[in-house]
């Protein structure tokens, strides 16, 4: 790769031979302070953990996809020995709602999706409680049910919740303040739509759906334990993977209160666990009733069932492209399916329109609108990613669609089209935003396809590869981007806490993050422990809670390689800095003459000059460093995804045989931990979304899912795992000290589209519908033998 | 005849458990992961889907892996359970080379579904010390794993077993960082 000079900072790491030297620490691989936790079982995780006088809350979940309470009796469970409560609609207080803008109750005496919660018990062991939830005599009166986004629209469907939306039907209010706070934005326009496809020598045009709203299905299931600490307090324990947007989220649907909120390793989430709000609202109401701490943690089928699944997704769209393959108009509609609860939604399609946005930069004319709709399905809302591949693995068919139409090479079309240092895009926030990322996509992208070998794989448009008998190869690529890298405000400090005994100290990194999975505990751990040139054994990075910590969101959008490393080595930074003015008070030199190492400070070009940094300070005191980051989205990350498959032409059978990420993430932080990044983009997505994975519901009968267990969610295994390879460039990125910036967020994001378009190469047709299981194909194969 | 107690060797330990519905005896309904995690506090095992499906509650049982949601505690009468909390050396504390791999390798992400892989990688390893690349992938394909942590998972076991594989990109191990 190219040399990249690392940028200005006080603790620059020196250059040798035109060079940047290496770092101590970031760059490597660095053992997690909870890795021999993880491998020996002593890793808590929330089911592990249990407080004084817990009892355990189970809930009655509705058989029907949207029916209304005629009757519901609740002393026979009540009667039940060791039950403590039974909470129903009629027990319930004003106020308790979900959904912005509000419009569900907790409990309700009408049910809108099956799995919705009926009734709430409250036991002592599960078992009694379960128990108790057969004892519940309900009848109840069934209502018509919608269950697409389309059909919800249209004049004769059921509105689902009257009076609670602006549109008077089962459109939600576009707009999220939080995320929004300039006021709604939903819909991409801009210069003239009808002229940009008057340039246009290529324009294609379809409906194209990613509307199976597969389960991420985290192997923990969500659970909480939440006790009511009297007047407005509560403490809750939740498998979130973030305090503070728990505690966000969930203080307003509790009324008048004040919540902490901790958490321990959670097992998975993939953004998809963090508000928790209809099982820690259940909870915190009959922890309420009865005065008792009160635990509950879903079966895996009330997971499937009544967690949150990824938005349903319907496209209509037009897209046009010039002669010289610039993408120079879109116009079209998003109906985003949220299941039976809007929780915030508007935020996910802001970020999918300006992802949309990045991958086609050079585009002028936008007329992409959207709509949130409600149906009788389950949640839906955060599943690896945030509103962006649910968008851009529809558009990016009917981008296929023009590039093969003017028969250009996909690398090439999206090199010349991908957002560019200059560019500018509107972002969730509705506002507009100026690149300031990365001149090195294309170049990325070429090394990238190089390395996939894509000159000599790609035969051109729906032309396979090879074919060997009856199985015939093809190659997809797709491209994403996100400029949500650095959201959100965050808050850090960095503590030096002396040894009792020697000359040695801990380092204190004291702020909000939860392990779920990404390593960013180890990650600001390592950025203080190179600030402050310590080993990283000497830092610890303080629990996750709410309460205790300072301000950080925690890690979604991959927000948390800069927004915790810009506050991470500001704080150290800064505590360094008083560390070194002390030092130079005592060696009477300026500060710039000192360099720290293992907690000593030292002159640089006499080292024998030494004094422990805690006999410069006064006696006992650690010294503090503070440091923050403030919201920009300015800096937008890329990966192109590369794959081949091998599509038997006889069954229809699809075997992703390897894929391949490019990306140029500025500087790896961690070795193995990006490449753990990028593997994990195609899980609960990408690869999976393409070829087999959906929940599957009785639309026609009864409503409920089907795919209830994990014996029928069908997900890939341990023996089916293609290939993978990367190109990971290091361009020194201007984001913070490190130079680097997330990528676990969209690193599968561009996978599903990539394996469409290599099984529609590999077939010789185009194949558009998600997932992409043996019947679609030979249904496909079919239609080509037919014309 | 109705069995009134069950005796269990666990991670060395041997347990008799009285059997019946009265308070503190191991109903016959019990699960084995039941009975691990809540009366022995053995909690690294995890309980998720509880069908046999995802195999976060893999022990060892006389040797073979198995999902202890899918047992029964009274069917385990003189068994020898494994647990992963049973792997690492008491007096030592030196790590199983499964375990210590694992870390080497930084074979987990959220690590949930690491002590179920790590015994059926065990169990593995026992009954066949040099299983092939295939073997070892199909001895895991009962063990469910959402962040993608198969190809690390695979690299470490690959390793020990002295398989090689293009299937992942090979980087330092922990130890060869700064060597």
């Amino acid at each position: 790769m190219s040399e990249y000079k690392r940028g200005k900072f006080n603790f620059e790491a020196p250059v040798v031979n035109g060079r940047p030297a290496e770092y101590r620490h970031v760059g490597k691989y660095r053992v997690r302070a909870d890795a021999r936790d993880i491998v020996t079982g002593r890793c808590m995780f929330l089911d592990d953990f249990s407080v004084p006088r817990m009892i355990y809350a189970q809930i009655l979940r509705s058989p029907y996809a949207h029916a209304r309470i005629k009757s519901i009796d609740t002393s026979r469970a009540e009667a039940l020995k060791g039950v403590h409560a039974v909470i129903t609609y009629k027990d319930m207080p004003k106020g308790w709602t979900l959904g912005w803008p509000p419009h569900k109750d907790l409990l309700d005496q009408e049910v809108y999706f099956a799995g919705d919660p009926v009734a709430i018990c409250a036991a002592d062991t599960v078992d009694i409680a379960r128990e108790a939830l057969h004892l519940i005599d309900v009848e109840y009166e069934e209502l018509p049910a919608v269950f697409d986004a389309i059909d919800a629209l249209k004049d004769d469907a059921p509105v689902l919740f009257p009076g609670k939306f602006k549109s008077g039907t089962n459109e939600v209010d576009p707009g999220v303040p939080h995320f929004q706070p300039e006021g709604p934005w939903w819909k991409v326009e801009g210069g003239d739509v009808e002229k940009g496809f008057e340039e246009c020598a290529y324009t294609g045009e379809a409906m194209v759906e990613f509307n199976k709203m597969c389960s991420p299905n985290a192997p923990e299931a969500p659970g909480c334990i939440v006790r009511w600490e009297g007047g407005v307090d509560y403490t809750i324990w939740a498998s979130s993977q973030s305090p503070f947007i728990c505690k966000l989220f969930n203080a307003p649907r509790i009324p008048k209160s004040n919540l902490r909120i901790k958490t321990f390793n959670v097992g998975g989430s993939y953004g998809n666990k963090q508000t928790l709000s209809v099982t820690i609202l259940c909870c915190a109401i009959a922890a309420i009733k009865t005065g008792r701490p009160v635990k509950l943690v879903m079966s895996k089928s009330e997971q499937l069932i009544g967690h949150e699944q990824r938005l349903g997704s319907k496209i209509h769209a037009k897209i046009g492209m010039t002669e010289d393959g610039i993408f120079n108009a879109v116009q079209g509609c998003w109906y985003v399916d949220t299941g039976a609860l809007c929780d915030a939604v508007q935020g996910q399609v802001g970020v999918g329109l300006g992802e949309a946005q990045l991958v086609m930069a050079k585009c002028q004319n936008w007329d992409l609108d959207s709509k949130v709709v409600v149906t009788n399905k389950c949640p839906a809302g955060i599943v690896r990613g945030y509103g962006g591949q649910e968008l851009n693995s529809c558009l990016a068919r009917i981008m296929a669609h023009c590039m093969m139409l003017a028969d250009k090479d996909p690398i090439e079309t999206f090199k010349k089209n991908y957002v560019a240092p200059g560019d500018r895009y509107t972002w969730r926030d509705g506002l507009t935003w100026q690149s300031r990322g990365s001149d090195h996509y294309p170049e990325t992208m070429q090394l990238a396809a190089d390395k996939f070998g894509w000159k000599d794989a790609w035969k051109g448009w729906l032309k396979p590869t090879k074919v060997v008998g009856r199985k015939a190869y093809g190659v997809g690529a797709g491209v994403i981007g996100n400029a949500d890298v650095c959201e959100d405000n965050t808050q850090c400090i960095v503590r030096i806490q002396h040894d009792v005994k020697g000359r040695g100290a801990t380092l204190i990194v004291q702020t909000d993050i939860t392990e779920s999975g990404m390593g960013q505990r180890a990650a600001a751990a390592k950025f203080a422990a190179e600030v402050m040139n310590v080993p990283i054994e000497k830092v610890y990075v303080t629990e996750p809670d709410s309460l205790n910590n300072v301000v950080n969101f925690g890690l979604c959008g991959s927000r948390g390689t800069v927004t915790v490393g810009k506050a991470v080595t500001k704080a150290a930074a800064d505590a360094k800095r008083k560390v070194l003015e002390m030092g130079a008070l005592h060696f009477h030199c300026s500060p710039e003459q000192l360099e720290t190492k293992d907690f000593q400070v030292f002159v640089r070009d006499n080292p024998q000059k030494c004094i422990p940094i805690k006999k410069l300070g006064p006696k006992d005191l650690n010294v503090i460093g503070y440091g923050e980051h403030v919201e920009q989205f300015d800096i937008p990350s890329c990966c192109l995804f590369l794959t081949e498959v091998e599509v038997d032409l006889d069954t229809g059978e699809v075997k992703v045989l390897r894929f391949l990420q490019g990306t140029d993430i500025g500087q790896i932080v961690d070795n193995r931990m990006v490449r753990m990044q990028l593997q994990g983009g195609v899980g609960s997505a990408s690869l999976d979304t393409a070829t087999m994975e959906e929940c599957i519901y009785d639309v026609n009968g009864t409503g409920k899912m089907l795919t209830n267990s994990m014996l029928e969610y069908k997900c890939r295994t341990f023996n089916d795992m293609p290939k993978h390879a990367s190109v990971i460039e290091e361009s020194q990125l201007d984001t913070f000290m490190f130079k680097a910036v997330g990528i676990g967020e969209i690193s599968g994001a561009a996978g599903a589209s990539a394996v469409l378009m290599a099984i529609s190469n590999a077939i010789g047709v185009e194949v558009n519908e998600y997932p992409a299981t043996p019947d679609v194909i030979l249904k496909a194969i079919k239609s080509k033998e037919g014309k | 005849m109705v069995k009134e107690s069950v005796n269990l060797t666990i991670n060395g330990q041997p347990y008799e458990f009285l059997v019946g519905e009265k308070f503190g005896m191991i109903p016959p309904s019990e699960t084995l992961v039941q009975t691990l995690r809540k009366r022995l506090e053995l909690t690294g095992t995890k309980e998720s889907c509880d069908e046999g499906a995802c195999g976060c509650c893999t022990v060892i049982k006389d040797g073979k892996a198995v999902t202890s949601c899918m047992i029964l505690t009274v069917e385990c009468d003189g068994s020898d359970i494994v647990t992963i909390e049973g792997l690492e050396d008491p007096v030592t504390h030196e790590l199983d080379p499964i375990q210590q791999k694992f870390i080497d390798c930084y074979a987990f992400q959220c690590g949930y579904c690491t002590p179920g892989i790590i015994m059926s990688a065990k169990a593995l390893f026992m009954a066949n010390p040099h299983p092939t690349g295939e073997e070892i992938r199909e001895a895991l394909a009962g063990n469910y794993c959402r962040c993608i942590s198969h190809y690390t998972v695979l690299e470490a076991l690959d390793k020990l077993a002295g398989v090689e594989s293009d299937q992942y990109e090979v980087v330092k191990e922990a130890h060869e960082e700064d060597e």
